[in-house]
């Protein structure tokens, strides 16, 4: 399996990830997460788990139980964590939270585990299990730098009895945290359907589908329909661009069916093109990979304006196509984009437009962005360089 | 003919915990951080931006530039990676560049997050007698390992030459060892580097 990414890689850095394993021989590994299926994290597991046994370390990966009451109140968490608002946390939700942890303490066995992984706020609990000589620790996928304080100080007891901390970029770290923090960016996979190579009679397929003309230039953005990613502001800039210059907007994204304000957004958004027939809002289902996947590889200048991100690891996935990407300046976009060399990173509306006629209008220097784009994902956002900084945590906290 | 063992550096980051919102305060942690945190911000950046053409050379010049500082970003990228011979040089040389800056040093800026390198050095199983060996080598081992022997291990012994130099000259080829050691890794990809490597020792 792990010789299947030798291609992307070359040979000597999967010699040198198999070097890093031999040294952790004998480590047992456990990924705990809240998620079999559905969301970043699962997806990368999905992939890990299996590499990480493939390099001869013995790794496993369990989900934590817990009914709707439950994954309500962590969904709260996770809100007031990422994006506090409104109402804090209520002790009849911290409860429930403590109930369903001490109900999986007993469901799962951490205990023939040299190292415990914990990914994000819901099975943050379990620490309470920890033996001595385990390492256990807490994989954070959302920025925590801001919290809601009385959601954080709950939370605050759990985190610090961790060995260590994981966060994509320092930004995201909490002030105060007394663990050691390792700043881990997500990853791609290249194998991924999102990611891998299609035929193009299956891309031209897809644009025919959805009614958009392959000829014509296309400008794209994948995002969820969410006021946060901008698609207003995206519009607006289109509009600017397409007095001056001929092209086409796809807006790719998806609302489940219980959110209700995604589907506002949704109805907003189709508002507001009008009937722009070059204007096209694909509410796609979240499991369109390959879909998503030959959007990007046909758009000529891919955006995400968003107003603020996780990581947006969207990013990453549009560069590895060779596509050169015009990002809002914010947060994970910034660590991807390298402003006019693989990309541009934007402030506003205008400047959005701004550099989307520049892209437009310069096929070289789009080849050469987008040339670029693909090797910076090549050397810091693919799976095997996640890999590889997992197992150099497992090390720095075992053998050092 | 004595034998040349090729290993390899990887790395992870870690947060320091140390922020700076001041030329000032940036100032102070320049001096106060550990080598692995000057490691990670100069060398880690010249590693993973070795393809490109960026602007500036490393993520101090960087901040410096966003937050109104043009010519001490200039002169934090100029520094001379590859002529350094001790983490210790750069440290003091950046210093240098502060303490002779009329810049205002308390206007607030975004924060810079310091970030200390965790590294680890391993065999990768690879081992060359003779030149034939040696450029087999080459052509095979990953970055990681090329940008050990070329940089880092140089720094960690404070010598002006580096580990396939050395190598080369102890086995009477002088001449590729100057040319090898020459090289300006500040220019030029890791890729290229390993292509001009191998046509100097095959010529």
């Amino acid at each position: 399996m792990i010789e299947e990414y030798e291609r992307y890689v070359g040979r000597g850095t999967l010699e040198e990830l198999k070097a890093l394993a031999r040294q952790l021989k004998g480590v047992k590994v456990l990924h705990v997460n809240s998620t079999k299926k559905g969301g970043g994290v699962a997806e990368i597991l999905y992939r890990l788990v299996p590499l990480m046994n493939d390099l001869g370390i013995d790794t496993s990966w369990e989900i934590i139980k817990g009914d709707q009451e439950f994954f309500s109140v962590t969904k709260k968490i996770h809100n007031l964590l990422h994006l506090p608002s409104g109402d804090g946390i209520s002790q009849k939700e911290l409860l429930t939270y403590m109930k369903h942890t001490y109900e999986n303490v007993s469901y799962i066995d951490t205990d023939p585990y040299d190292v415990v992984f914990i990914h994000d706020p819901q099975p943050l609990g379990l620490i309470i299990k920890k033996k001595n000589g385990q390492r256990w620790i807490w994989r954070c996928h959302i920025d925590v730098s801001t919290p809601e304080e009385e959601t954080w100080k709950f939370l605050e007891m759990f985190v610090n009895g961790y060995d260590a901390g994981i966060f994509h970029i320092p930004e995201f770290v909490r002030e105060g945290v007394k663990i050691p923090s390792f700043i881990i960016p997500p990853s791609i996979d290249p194998l991924h359907d999102k990611n891998r190579e299609l035929e193009d009679h299956f891309i031209f397929g897809v644009l025919e589908k959805f009614g958009i003309d392959p000829y014509r230039p296309i400008i794209l953005q994948v995002a969820r329909f969410d006021r946060l990613k901008d698609p207003f502001g995206v519009i607006s800039a289109y509009r600017i661009v397409k007095r001056r210059l001929d092209c086409q907007l796809v807006l790719a994204g998806s609302y489940a069916s219980d959110d209700p304000e995604g589907e506002e957004v949704y109805r907003e958004v189709v508002e507001t093109a009008g009937d722009d027939d070059d204007i096209h809002i694909l509410n796609l289902p979240p499991d369109s990979h390959l879909e998503i996947n030959a959007l990007q590889r046909s758009a000529t200048v891919v955006l995400q304006k968003s107003i603020r991100e996780g990581f947006g690891l969207v990013v990453s996935e549009a560069m590895w196509k060779g596509k050169p990407v015009i990002g809002g300046n914010i947060g994970g976009i910034r660590r991807q984009i390298i402003n006019g060399v693989t990309g541009y990173l934007v402030n506003s509306v205008e400047g959005t437009a701004f550099r989307i006629k520049q892209l437009l209008s310069g096929e070289k220097e789009r080849s050469r962005m987008g040339r670029n784009a693909r090797e910076r994902v090549r050397q810091s956002f693919l799976i095997t360089r996640h890999v590889k900084d997992y197992l150099m945590v497992i090390y720095s906290l075992l053998k050092s | 003919m004595s034998e040349f063992v090729f290993k390899s550096e990887l790395w992870t980051a870690q947060y320091t915990g140390i922020k700076a919102n001041t030329l000032a305060s940036f100032a102070r942690a320049i001096e106060e951080v550990d080598d692995d945190t000057i490691y990670y911000h100069l060398y880690r950046n010249l590693f993973e931006y070795h393809f490109m053409p960026t602007e500036y050379g490393n993520s101090f010049a960087y901040w410096l530039a966003e937050n109104g500082y043009p010519v001490l970003a200039e002169k934090f990228s100029s520094v001379d990676l590859m002529e350094c011979v001790c983490l210790d040089d750069i440290r003091k040389e950046m210093v240098q560049i502060l303490r002779e800056t009329a810049e205002v040093s308390d206007k607030l800026c975004k924060p810079f997050h310091f970030i200390r390198a965790v590294r680890k050095t391993i065999d990768v199983g690879l081992k060359a007698r003779n030149i034939q060996e040696f450029k087999e080598a080459v052509q095979t081992v990953g970055i990681h390992s090329l940008f050990y022997h070329l940089v880092t291990s140089r720094l960690v012994r404070c010598h002006s030459s580096n580990d396939f130099a050395i190598w080369l000259e102890e086995v009477g080829e002088e001449r590729k060892a100057k040319q090898i050691n020459s090289l300006d890794l500040m220019v030029m990809s890791l890729h290229e580097a390993r292509r001009i490597i191998l046509d100097i020792l095959e010529s």
